[in-house]
């Protein structure tokens, strides 16, 4: 068996050399290069773009602004999954444009584009473009959004109300309060944050004018979805005469799966020039064009009866969309944020609203949890708080609340029913880990030195898999939930895998050779694992809500399964026996009467030759499978946060962390443990330092490279133990849940809830994202204040 | 302007732009590119390569700065196809995920064993401080510099990354 090894991946080998394949490394003879020219403004309108300069720029082959875009007849960026109201209006819909035409309407927003034959001339004609600007009011605070006199990022809807959803049972929620013995009220600000993989977005086209088609190479996670949109709404292709390669991708936790305004236009010009043509973005083009994430502003209530249990929960939020609508943008917070709201907690009933809004900013994408940490932070903040007030300890809430093994499959107030799961273990196997009543001794020891130190827990669940495409209609998207695999056994017995997902750090192929190696008897080196790229990979939806291996593996699993079973009927037909007399080991068929063999090669060849092969079984050995998940599964855990806080710095240490996960059947635990550990650091990242901040008064972007902008360092890794249980999912064969974003979920509520631990006593109730040593410092002089003098 | 080095032990000699940086040189006009480009402006080390045997920053180093140098890139460690003991680590410690940092990690791991001989993890941590990994969150990273380093002391192989 080799699923549930820790097996080594393959492409480590090319990655080590510094022999990847990254789209920035493609190169073509006359290759042109694009710069883009970008609004200073948060909000202008243009009055002039003057591009003869740069036209005279030595090496400049085109310039391009709204008009070329326009007169070429082309059209619309596409949000494929709308959200519309609750009542049933429909959204107000400002798309991404390729190139801004009148007004602009966030810093970095695309005003004209200068092509050239160097990456230098390029930047130099851009710099070249002079465009006049009359500034107009902005607005860069979501929380001001909604205010009656807040500068409209779209005039035209008369607000900057992009869509309202409303689900629950507000009678049922206001009945839960009036009879309520306590009620714990928090406003909770997820701080907005960027992707930040460390390969910036890159493209690069080339037009083969013989057979009318396009290659684009595209930093992307989901290349078929990819060429849809280019193809079938901004510039009118055929989709077979554009081929998307996907090639190595160095990271994108979502983020590079935006349609950024920057790509139609480098395939079209390779088009309309004919030459191969390359677009490579900076760092800070990165913080000004790549989507952002999280950004909400959120008013909460819970309700408890005498003994903390949970009577309701009532929530409010305005979450930022930015200036336009990426191409899944409402469904972050109108669809993903409010399934995961209740967590892990027993909660009879439910208010939630959610107003995405538009405000002068990037607009908002999917990054790592895509609604999951902003729920988990307003569901745990308000359950630890609600704790401390009613004098329960923060274990012992959880305990009397969580949902029990047993009452699985359970139905949310929001109407999501989720699988399996079993909260009280995993729980008891954290404060076990975690060595609670000791860490509550130390604490109450640091407190008698003058020390400050805190605990905090967070538990959530992470919706992943995607779901049946008819789940995903209802809800409004525009795309399928299903993957399709295609197994093809060569006629020497070694294997191709392609599948519609793509790998860009997970480990994709040694995890899907593990489970075709199972199915098909055979070694994992036997087996090739091709992604990413629409002229040889069948139609898939891409990678995206950890759904690759819960469905693109239940794909490849089913078709192994009959290749295996095909290959099966061919040996025993050749060995003269029965299918049930038949054993397969060592890459070998016997039949177990006669001890006579066929190994697998040999059955290969037979099927590919297409001789001696049972009466009426079709020879080669290739199985496509479009595998539609039944049902979208449930990963879930809980987290526990130690830290000190040095009194008279304000710095923030995490002096341990803990981790307990269930994402059902593991496939190989050295790769799960490392996406554990990887989204570790981003959750750390969104509770200490990650924070795209704008200017609220003019909307500037002041946050725009990474030395403003700070990502977690190897230092600043905490010692972080983990431990794992699998309940198998019921919805795919293999029983596997997501597996790589709950350590992003919960490290900003287990820190925040930790911090305020800490400070709980010195009258401190919440505490702004992220913590840095500023905005504790601020708490603690807060506290100095507040306290009695002596 | 014509900028002469050598790069992996062999000479190569272009005209380019004095605003060129030797990080776009290497990866544009040498054509390795296994030295990449992340964030322009030193913070990220994903572009750190050896300039003289001293791991340098090459995205804010300009070619021309570093004519005559010896040069070592990521594409110089493996001799004859067998990896350096830092590769074979950090492909043992699955100390990569997507593979964009890994160079830059592997070039600032020889260097800072070639200053702090005696590693142990704080110092592996503090010695990071110049290089971003956003896949990972750092352990296997750790982990596979303190094993390749304690790989090489048995081999005696510190030095041996120059060419």
């Amino acid at each position: 068996m080799f699923v549930g090894q820790p097996l080594l991946r393959p492409e480590d080998q090319r990655l080590i050399r510094g022999r990847g394949n990254f789209v920035d490394d493609i190169e073509f003879p006359g290759m042109l290069y694009i710069g883009f020219v970008r609004s200073p403004h948060a909000h202008a309108r243009i009055l002039s773009i003057d591009t003869v300069g740069a036209q005279a720029t030595p090496g400049v082959v085109r310039v391009l602004t709204a008009a070329d875009w326009a007169a070429a007849g082309l059209g619309r960026l596409v949000c494929v999954h709308p959200m519309d109201f609750t009542d049933g209006r429909a959204m107000n819909e400002a798309l991404r444009p390729a190139f801004a035409a009148h007004r602009v309407c966030h810093v970095g927003d695309v005003v004209a584009a200068v092509v050239a034959d160097s990456r230098f001339h390029a930047l130099d004609g851009a710099e070249a473009v002079h465009v006049e600007y009359e500034a107009l009011p902005a607005i860069g605070d979501t929380g001001r959004a909604l205010d009656p006199d807040a500068p409209l990022v779209h005039p035209q809807f008369g607000t900057n109300l992009v869509t309202e959803v409303i689900k629950g049972d507000k009678t049922a929620v206001e009945a839960a309060f009036a009879h309520a013995a306590h009620v714990t009220s928090l406003t909770v600000t997820s701080n907005r944050l960027i992707p930040s993989p460390l390969e910036p977005h890159s493209f690069v086209a080339r037009y083969d004018s013989a057979l009318d088609e396009t290659v684009l190479w595209a930093t992307n996670q989901m290349p078929h979805m990819l060429r849809q949109w280019i193809c079938q709404y901004a510039l009118f292709l055929p989709e077979n005469k554009l081929r998307v390669i996907a090639p190595d991708v160095g990271g994108s936790f979502g983020g590079k799966g935006s349609f950024l305004p920057e790509i139609s236009t480098v395939v079209w010009m390779a088009r309309e020039l004919g030459r191969a043509i390359k677009w490579t973005a900076t760092r800070s083009e990165e913080f000004l064009t790549q989507t952002h994430a999280r950004d909400h502003v959120t008013r909460g209530r819970m309700a408890f009866d005498t003994q903390g249990r949970i009577l309701g929960l009532e929530v409010d939020t305005t979450a930022a969309l930015g200036a336009y609508l990426s191409n899944f943008a409402p469904s972050i917070p109108g669809n993903s944020y409010p399934q995961t709201i209740t967590g892990l907690y027993r909660t009879p009933a439910l208010w939630i609203r959610v107003r995405a809004v538009y405000t002068n900013t990037v607009p908002v994408g999917p990054y790592r949890g895509s609604g999951r940490p902003e729920a988990a932070l307003v569901n745990e903040r308000l359950l630890e708080n609600g704790a401390r007030e009613m004098g329960i300890d923060v274990v012992e809430i959880r305990r009397r609340n969580l949902l029990t093994r047993e009452q699985f499959p359970y139905r949310s107030p929001v109407g999501r029913t989720f699988d399996c799961a079993d909260p009280p273990r995993m729980l008891d196997i954290l404060i076990d880990m975690a060595s609670y009543s000791e860490l509550r001794a130390q604490q109450k020891e640091a407190k008698r030195q003058g020390r400050l130190m805190g605990i905090g827990l967070a538990g959530f669940f992470e919706k992943s898999g995607s779901g049946p495409s008819g789940n995903l209609a209802r809800s409004g998207a525009h795309h399928g939930g299903y993957e399709t695999a295609l197994v093809r056994v060569h006629g020497d017995g070694k294997v191709s895998l392609f599948v519609g997902t793509h790998n860009h750090g997970q480990g994709h192929e040694i995890t899907y050779a593990a489970i075709a190696a199972d199915r098909l008897g055979i070694d994992v080196a036997d087996i090739t694992v091709v992604e990413g790229d629409t002229a040889t990979v069948p139609f898939g939806n891409g990678t995206w809500g950890s759904r690759s291996i819960s469905v693109g593996g239940a794909a490849i699993f089913r078709a192994s399964t009959a290749i295996a079973e095909k290959m099966a009927a061919i040996a025993a037909h050749r060995l003269g026996c029965d299918r049930a007399d038949l054993r397969l080991e060592a890459g070998a068929y016997t039949a177990a009467s006669t001890n006579q063999t066929m190994t697998f090669r040999e059955v290969a060849t037979a099927a590919n030759r297409g001789f001696g092969l049972p009466p009426g079984l079709e020879p080669s050995l290739e199985c496509t499978i479009s595998h539609e998940p039944p049902d979208s599964n449930d990963p879930l855990a809980i987290h526990l946060a130690v830290v000190a806080i040095d009194t008279s710095t304000g710095v923030l240490s995490i002096e341990k962390y803990f981790t307990v996960d269930d994402c059902g059947v593991v496939i190989n635990p050295m790769i799960v443990a490392g996406q554990v550990q990887g989204g570790f650091a981003q959750g750390i990242g969104q509770a200490l330092m990650e924070h795209v901040v704008y200017d609220p008064a003019s909307a500037q972007l002041l946050a725009g490279t990474f030395m403003d902008y700070a990502v977690p360092r190897a230092s600043d890794m905490p010692p972080l133990e983990s431990a794992f249980i699998e309940t198998p999912a019921p919805s795919n064969p293999l029983g596997v849940k997501g597996g790589s974003e709950t350590g992003t979920i919960g490290p900003p509520a287990a820190i925040v809830n930790a911090v305020v631990d800490a400070l709980w006593d010195g009258g401190i109730r919440n505490i702004e994202l992220p913590l840095t040593p500023e905005v504790v410092w601020r708490a603690l002089s807060q506290m100095k204040a507040n306290a009695p003098c002596v | 302007m014509r900028v002469s080095l050598t790069i992996n032990g062999a000479a190569f000699s272009a005209d380019v732009e004095p605003r060129m940086s030797l990080a776009q040189f290497v990866r544009s006009e040498v054509r390795l590119t296994g030295t990449h480009i992340g964030c322009d402006t030193s913070q990220c080390g994903a572009c750190t390569l050896h300039v003289n045997g001293v791991a340098l920053k090459s995205c804010t180093l300009l070619a021309v700065q570093a004519d005559g140098a010896q040069v070592t890139t990521i594409e110089g460690l493996a001799k004859d196809e067998k990896l350096h003991p830092m590769q074979e680590a950090f492909r043992h410690h699955h100390a990569l995920q997507c593979g964009f940092c890994t160079a830059g990690m592997i070039m600032s791991a020889l260097d800072m064993l070639r200053r702090e001989p005696l590693l142990d993890e704080v110092v592996v941590r503090h010695n990071l401080e110049g290089n971003i990994c956003r896949c990972t969150g750092y352990y296997n990273i750790v982990e596979a510099i303190l094993s390749g380093a304690a790989e090489m002391r048995k081999t005696s192989d510190t030095t041996a990354d120059e060419c």
